[in-house]
């Protein structure tokens, strides 16, 4: 059974804190929800948690099963059984869905070992009728041309075939409309089981109609400020944030703010005149 | 033209042994050796095509001949050199309204220390071909190489190139095709070798709804240098062209694309667009791409561009994100970049050469 253990965790992003010192603990079996409006530093924990290279930890500890994950690398921290199913995923064109996930689930295996073909086929079809995605999916590019809904599919689909000790599913209800959310849902909830320990991200609560939260935590200002159980969430549902806001007397949740987009006009090119013609 | 033959008596068996490797699941494959016919296995699907050296040729079709000096041609040295001095020459002539749809195979290796060779595709009236190149060589010299196609009206010609020429050879490859009304021809030309590489492709367009296509793939390693330049013409109303260069430039090479689709005055409604894709892996490579467009008629549709830079950040942390290594993402990010040619290579042998090369190439 899999604990992540998350102590103390700073961490900023060109040169801005973002992360305020988050403390968290998830078992195998337990499933965590965290909540909060946006630009608390919800994403920026869970990318944080996979490594990804934008971001600098600048103080505290991840500890999965005791071992430093923050010494690994996203690679290894991803074969040492963590997830993420991620809010954005990349487009990837040329490299078909199959051989992305075979190639992945290889990287799993010692070196010079290949899972057998028929498995992969069998268990890749099956993940595929479950989550009602489109019979060519694994010939079509990773995530190319992919409507909001597939992409996210997509992610639980990964998790299906990775099956991960921990898995962060960060807002993977965002795009998804009742249907997809429905079976996106059922087949996160059919994953659970006593060694796979989960966080979901969201700022809504409709995700956890479908997926049972043992434990509901709310993040602002770059930290985890509120923890409850599934009362709090319906709290939340009924009230909004500013009751917490109030009560801990802390005026604008976010940690940063978006900046506007600055926009650039473009000029023409390659006329006679510029080319000297 | 002159015709200087060297008479090879030795044959080296290490390309050859080399190329019977590579020659493996294919159906119909001609290899020509410093100007020898060495191996020609060709079903009967090419009963209709007609193939010869120019010694032959040049006995039975001197009309043909003419047809071929009078093409426009660059004014260059080069140019001039390979016509003057080819000592190997090949002529496929394809009669009208015969259709060959499997793709035919030649091998171009070269052994000796100057391989000069020039090769011409003529397509009468409604015929279609599917011609695939392979130019091979692990020799200490020079490598010239001329292309000539003539495509008649409503004539189809898809020509495919793999180009695999050693570190010491020193490479001047030109391919031109000229198309008429109605005509199509459609150049894959992908590039693996360490050589020295200048690379040119001309299309002219030369009727109304003539259409070109050309895709260039090209990796340069170590300390290469290569160039590679397209020019699609259009000298007709209603004429389509498209230019596509995808490139990988590695550890300290340098790789220039050039593209310039250039529609004369008067050439109302055609079509030139272009696109130029690359990857630099080595810190001190460089990859220029100049995607030009000369346009002398309002009446037109144009477009192009160029997207140059490093592998995507993000892409690789994804896909290190599901357990992959940097090295594993990095070669499944660039095989699937190169993957428009990977469809291409015909069997499985090929298919393996190529990404071996890759490989070696961009590790």
């Amino acid at each position: 059974m899999a604990t992540l253990k998350i102590i103390n965790l700073h961490a900023e992003v060109e040169g801005i804190e973002i992360l305020r010192g988050v403390d968290l603990e998830i078992k195998g079996g337990q499933t965590h929800a965290i909540m909060g409006p946006n630009g608390t530093g919800k994403s920026t924990l869970a990318s944080v948690v996979m490594g990804h290279p934008k971001y600098t930890v600048t103080e505290g500890e991840i500890l999965l099963d005791g071992k430093n994950v923050l010494e690994m690398s996203v690679d290894e921290r991803s074969r040492a059984g963590l997830f993420l199913g991620m809010q954005a995923p990349s487009e990837v064109p040329g490299v078909t869905n199959s051989d992305f996930i075979k190639t992945a689930m290889n990287a799993r295996l010692e070196e010079g070992k290949n899972i057998s073909l028929f498995k992969f086929i069998r268990e890749y079809d099956r993940a595929v009728e479950d989550l009602k995605m489109s019979e060519d999916l694994p010939h079509r590019y990773l995530n190319q041309g992919f409507s909001g809904g597939e992409k996210k599919r997509n992610e639980i689909l990964q998790m299906k075939m990775l099956k991960p000790s921990i898995a962060i599913l960060d807002e993977i209800d965002s795009g998804l409309d009742v249907d997809a959310l429905k079976i996106v849902g059922e087949n996160v909830t059919a994953m659970k089981n006593k060694d796979l320990g989960l966080l979901l991200i969201t700022h809504y609560q409709r995700l956890l109609e479908y997926i049972e939260a043992d434990f509901v935590h709310v993040m602002m200002k770059g930290k985890i400020v509120k923890s409850g159980d599934i009362s709090l969430m319906k709290k939340i549902d009924q009230d909004g944030y500013d009751w917490i806001k109030e009560e801990l007397g802390i005026d604008d949740e976010r940690v940063f703010v978006k900046e506007e987009e600055q926009k650039v006009m473009l000029g023409t090119c390659a006329t006679k005149e510029a080319l000297d013609l | 033209m002159k015709m200087q033959y060297q008479k090879q008596a030795n044959i080296k068996k290490k390309e050859i042994s080399e190329i019977e490797r590579l020659s493996e699941g294919l159906e119909d494959y001609i290899v020509l050796q410093d100007g020898h016919i060495v191996t020609k296995k060709v079903s009967s699907a090419f009963d209709d095509l007609m193939i010869l050296t120019y010694d032959e040729a040049l006995q039975s079709y001197p009309a043909l001949f003419n047809e071929l000096v009078n093409v426009k041609h660059p004014s260059s040295d080069a140019y001039q050199y390979n016509f003057d001095e080819c000592n190997s020459g090949l002529l496929l002539y394809l009669p009208k309204k015969k259709r060959i749809s499997k793709p035919l195979h030649i091998f171009y290796v070269a052994t000796t220390e100057e391989f000069t060779h020039n090769t011409f595709l003529y397509l009468e009236q409604e015929s279609e071909l599917n011609y695939f190149e392979h130019l091979f060589s692990d020799a200490v010299g020079s490598y010239s190489y001329v292309s000539n196609a003539i495509v008649h009206e409503a004539a189809n010609l898809t020509y495919g190139a793999l180009s695999n020429l050693g570190k010491d050879v020193a490479s001047y490859v030109y391919r031109n095709a000229s198309v008429d009304r109605y005509g199509i021809s459609k150049y894959s030309l992908a590039d693996v070798g360490d050589a020295i590489q200048l690379m040119y492709q001309t299309i002219n367009l030369n009727g109304e709804y003539a259409s070109g296509t050309s895709k260039t793939i090209a990796i340069t390693s170590g300390v290469q240098e290569a160039r590679y330049e397209t020019l699609l013409e259009h000298n007709a109303l209603y004429s389509e062209g498209y230019i596509e260069h995808y490139g990988v430039a590695n550890n300290e090479s340098a790789l220039i694309f050039e593209g310039i689709g250039q529609i004369n005055k008067g050439m109302k409604q055609s079509i030139a667009r272009q696109q130029n894709h690359g990857i630099v892996l080595g810190e001190k490579a460089r990859l220029d791409a100049n995607p030009l467009l000369l346009i002398d008629e309002y009446d037109v549709i144009a477009s192009h561009g160029a997207a140059i830079g490093k592998i995507d950040d993000d892409e690789l942390y994804y896909l290190m994100s599901r357990g992959l290594t940097e090295k594993a993402a990095q070669r499944l990010i660039i095989n699937g970049f190169l993957s428009p040619v990977m469809s291409l290579l015909e069997t499985d042998t090929l298919k393996n050469m190529f990404l071996k090369r890759v490989e070696e190439k961009t590790l």
